[in-house]
Formats: structure tokens, C-alpha cells, sequence
């Protein structure tokens, strides 16, 4: 578990104006890492290259392991059952029958998803159920690097609630190593050992703050005086 | 929705019905005009000659127009599915099918039917399959090459993000994505090519609905032209409203 997982270095991103500047960081293994900053700075931008799904026009990304994403959007086949859904990527990789059955069955219960859920196509499925069959989806493949991009955004407070456990146990029994983006700094905080605060657009890292060791008061704290420190400082800038 | 909003949009709903019977009295009223100029059989003179013909008499004329619609509609779509696939990633094809597109788009129904009909023959059952498939071609291509670049990259990266290959992606992104805008495009086209059909028809003596009127003209009898005109009227509302129309809104719901 030890050692570094994922590691993002100098990445510069541009499409119509620059969108990454330099932007360098690391995740370690087994660890919750956290990443804010302003709206539209580039969050996605970077969770999509960490993830290999766009390649930065400069610096590079060294990834150790399977990475598994769940979009901010969900992202499921609305033609699909949330059953299909998850079971998408098995079938890419050629995994059919009751080894397929089985790894739908048990993700998806460690999610928290009931076989009633499974049946639904997204239309007449919940916010929290949707969000859940995206992580499934991701982790059926055995990821050993998860990225989360708003996970918590447009849930109510229930289903954060019964997401959150459900991370909890993925944690405890995986140790999967996670990096999450939320601008919810209350749902991030007491499950992040570390976060990056990130710039307005054009996105740099601004500060590194570990979290380890403080309370839920303090973390917010930390990471609030920073968002403040870079906000008055583009502002004056 | 407030009260207020229901009752103003029930009367919407009433006034929109409404306009919708006037438009077939107005139709109704300039054809009985028509009539009093004695020049053509009014509606219950068509009505009655509609009454009289037997049904074995109708059917396999309505049968083979439908025939031959379907099926040059059929080749049309499939040669739009075809290039629209390839214009996706050949840029030769995507040219190609452009200009293609732009060439048929200006022939008329006329020119392909005379053409057609001089080079297979007026007995040949061809003339009016490929003069559907050619006007039908032009619209369908265009619709179908936009329908399989209308899936959302968003869900084209949530596959690839689960190790989709591209035929994957065809196949499970693309192809269903594409579902409404074809839908839409085979009901418009079906429509199109029931009445091109019918011009076709009327160029050969292979039967169907248009041969039928044109044979009706020949014999200077009018009331056949228009009871005939009616079969058709009927047959294209008919598959457009009973079938097509719940087809296309069925096609609609599929991405939501
Ligand atoms: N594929 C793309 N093509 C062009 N511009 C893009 C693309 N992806 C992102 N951008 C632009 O890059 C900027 C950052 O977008 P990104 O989605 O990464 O930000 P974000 O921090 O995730 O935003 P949000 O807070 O809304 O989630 C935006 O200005 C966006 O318009
Ligand atoms: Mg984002």
C-alpha cells in the first residue's frame, strides 16, 4: 500500500485559453485525497488526465495501478438497466457468465444497491442510486486508483449520508487509493487525509494542506483561509 | 402548473384541435368549389365510386405501392447507414456522400422515373423501388450522418473509461444514440416515399396506386383519379398516424 500511486508532473493544459498550468501532485497509497477549487478552474480537466482519458500538452502522468472513474454527470446508458450499467466494462473485457453475475452482485451490494435497484433504468432511478451504479461500474473492474468528481453534488442529504458509508466500507476493505473533487467541503473534509487547493482557471496548485491529526473544525478552517487567501489574491491580481 | 396555466393551456389544446378541423372543411370546401365548375366529380360522387370498387380490387394495389415504398425506402436507409458510418471515419466517403447527397437532391422524381423506366422497361417492377430509393436517398443520408454524430461525448468517454473499444462504442453509444433522429428521418422519408412512389407507378405498367390513377386518367374517368388520389391520401395518413407517428414517439423516449 505504501508508495506513491499516481503522480501528476508539470502538466500544462490548453484548449481554447490554458486551462492546467504546471500543475504537479501526487497521491500515495491507501490514501483519501482531496482536491477543491473555484468553479470551472479545471478540476475535471485534471481528474480526466490523471485518468488517462485526455493527455496534458505538457509535463506527464505516472499511474500505478487500474484507475476507475466516477463522473460528476453519471454518465450511465439511459437505455440500459443500472444492472447493464454496471456489468459494461466486464463485458469489454471479455468477462461474461457467472464470473460477470457475481462481480456485478457484489459490488454492487457493497455500494448498497438492492436487485430492484439493479432492474431500474436510470430515468426512474434516484439521484443517490444513480451515483451509486456509476461507482459500481467503476469498481467491478477492480480498480486500484478510484477518482471521484462531485460525487456528493445534487444528493440529498440521505443519499450523501448512505454514500459516504458506502465509501467507508470500500476504504476499510480495499484500502482503494482515492482522490475526490467537491467543492462540499463538508462532505469532503472528514474523509480526506490530504487536499490540494487549486487556483482559479487557469489551475495551479495554490497549497497542500494535510489533514491528519485535526478535527472537523479545524479542517474546515485550514481549507476555507485558503480558498480565501487565492480568491482575494486573483482578485487583486 | 397553476390552475390558471392548466385552463389557459386546455384551451390551447381546444383552439389547436379546432384548427385542426378546419383545415380538412377548408380542403373539403375548395374541392366542392371545384366541383361546381362541373369540371370534377364532387366528394359524394368519389365517395360512392370509392364505395363501389371491391376490395380485392384495392388491396393488391395498396400492397404493391406499399411494397415498393418500404422497399427502396429499406435501400436507401441501408446505404445511408452504410456511408454514414464510413463518413465517420473516411473523409473520402464523407465527401462522397456530400456531394452525392447534393446531386440527388436536385434530380426531380420525374427525371429518375423517365430515366429509369426507359432503361429497364415499362414492365420491369424496378423503376418505381429505385426512383424511391434515389428521392429518398438525399434526405435520409443527411439525417442518418447527422444521427450517428449526435451521441454525447460525455457517455462515448464513460464507455472508454470502462475499456470500450470503438466498435463497442459504435455499437452501444453511437447506434443507440442515434435511435431518435432515425426514427424521425424513416418517418419523414416512409411518408416521402409512399408519393414518390405513386409518379413511379404511373410511368410504368407494373400496377400499384399511381398506376391506378394514371390508367383512371387515360380512360377520361375522373371520379377513378380522385377515388384513387383518396386511397393514397388515406394510405399515407394512415401508416404516418397509426404507425409511424407512435414509433417516432416511442424512439423519442429512448434517451431520456
Ligand atoms: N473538452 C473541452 N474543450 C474545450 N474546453 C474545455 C473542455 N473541457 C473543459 N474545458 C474548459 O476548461 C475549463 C475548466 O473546465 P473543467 O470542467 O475542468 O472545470 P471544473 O473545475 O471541473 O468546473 P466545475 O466547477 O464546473 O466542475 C472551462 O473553462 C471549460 O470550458
Ligand atoms: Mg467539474
Amino acid at each position: 500500500m505504501a508508495g506513491v500511486m499516481l503522480e501528476v508532473s508539470s502538466v500544462y493544459k490548453s484548449f481554447s485559453e490554458p486551462v492546467l498550468v504546471d500543475v504537479s501532485l501526487h497521491l500515495n497509497g491507501g490514501e483519501v485525497l482531496g482536491i477543491v477549487g473555484p468553479n470551472g478552474c479545471g478540476k475535471t480537466t485534471l481528474l480526466r488526465i490523471m485518468a488517462g482519458l485526455e493527455s496534458p500538452d505538457k509535463g506527464s502522468v505516472r499511474r500505478e495501478g487500474k484507475v476507475g472513474i466516477v463522473f460528476q454527470e453519471d454518465r450511465l446508458l439511459p437505455w440500459k438497466t443500472l444492472w447493464e450499467n454496471v456489468a459494461l466494462g466486464l463485458k469489454y473485457h471479455g468477462i461474461r457468465g457467472e464470473e460477470l453475475t457475481k462481480r456485478v452482485r457484489d459490488y454492487s451490494s457493497m455500494v448498497g444497491l438492492t436487485d430492484s435497484d439493479l432492474s431500474l433504468h436510470p430515468r426512474k432511478a434516484s439521484g443517490g442510486t444513480r451515483r451509486k451504479a456509476a461507482l459500481a461500474r467503476a469498481l467491478v473492474l477492480e480498480p486500484e486508483i478510484l477518482l471521484l468528481d462531485e460525487p456528493f453534488t445534487g444528493l440529498d442529504v440521505k443519499a450523501r449520508t448512505s454514500l459516504r458509508e458506502a465509501l467507508n466500507w470500500i476504504w476499510d476493505e480495499y484500502g482503494l487509493s482515492t482522490v475526490i473533487v467537491s467543492h462540499q467541503l463538508e462532505e469532503l473534509l472528514p474523509l480526506a487525509d490530504r487536499v490540494y487547493v487549486l487556483t482559479p482557471k487557469p489551475a495551479r496548485v495554490a497549497e497542500e494542506i494535510d489533514l491528519r491529526g485535526m478535527d472537523l473544525e479545524r479542517r474546515l478552517e485550514r481549507v476555507k483561509e485558503a480558498l480565501l487567501r487565492i480568491l482575494s489574491r486573483s482578485g487583486t491580481g | 402548473m397553476t390552475r390558471g396555466g392548466k385552463e389557459a393551456s386546455r384551451g390551447h389544446e381546444i383552439a389547436f384541435r379546432a384548427g385542426r378541423i378546419l383545415a380538412s372543411l377548408f380542403v373539403l370546401a375548395i374541392w366542392i368549389s371545384a366541383s361546381a365548375t362541373g369540371m370534377l366529380p364532387g366528394p359524394v360522387e368519389v365517395v360512392a365510386y370509392l364505395l363501389s370498387m371491391e376490395p380485392e380490387e384495392v388491396a393488391p394495389q395498396v400492397l404493391k405501392t406499399l411494397y415498393n415504398s418500404i422497399t427502396g425506402f429499406s435501400l436507401s436507409f441501408l446505404a445511408s447507414m452504410v456511408l454514414g458510418l464510413l463518413s465517420h471515419r473516411l473523409p473520402l466517403i464523407k465527401g462522397f456522400s456530400e456531394a452525392l447527397s447534393e446531386i440527388f437532391n436536385s434530380t426531380s422524381a420525374l427525371v429518375w422515373s423517365l430515366v429509369l423506366v426507359a432503361t429497364l422497361g415499362v414492365l420491369s417492377p424496378l423503376p418505381p423501388i429505385l426512383v424511391v430509393a434515389a428521392v429518398t436517398l438525399p434526405h435520409v443520408l443527411t439525417a442518418t450522418v447527422s444521427a450517428l454524430s449526435s451521441a454525447d461525448p460525455g457517455l462515448l468517454e464513460a464507455v472508454r473509461s470502462v475499456g470500450a473499444k470503438p466498435s463497442d462504442e459504435f455499437f452501444e453509444v453511437i447506434l443507440p444514440s442515434s435511435v431518435p433522429l432515425l426514427a424521425s428521418a424513416s418517418r419523414v422519408g416512409l411518408g416521402t416515399a409512399l408519393r414518390i412512389s405513386v409518379v413511379a407507378e404511373a410511368f410504368g405498367s407494373s400496377g400499384g396506386v399511381g398506376y391506378m390513377i394514371i390508367r383512371s386518367y387515360n380512360l377520361a374517368d375522373a371520379s377513378g383519379v380522385l377515388a384513387w388520389s383518396l386511397v393514397l391520401i388515406a394510405l399515407v395518413l394512415g401508416l404516418d398516424q397509426l404507425v409511424l407517428k407512435p414509433l417516432e414517439r416511442r424512439a423519442r423516449r429512448w434517451l431520456e
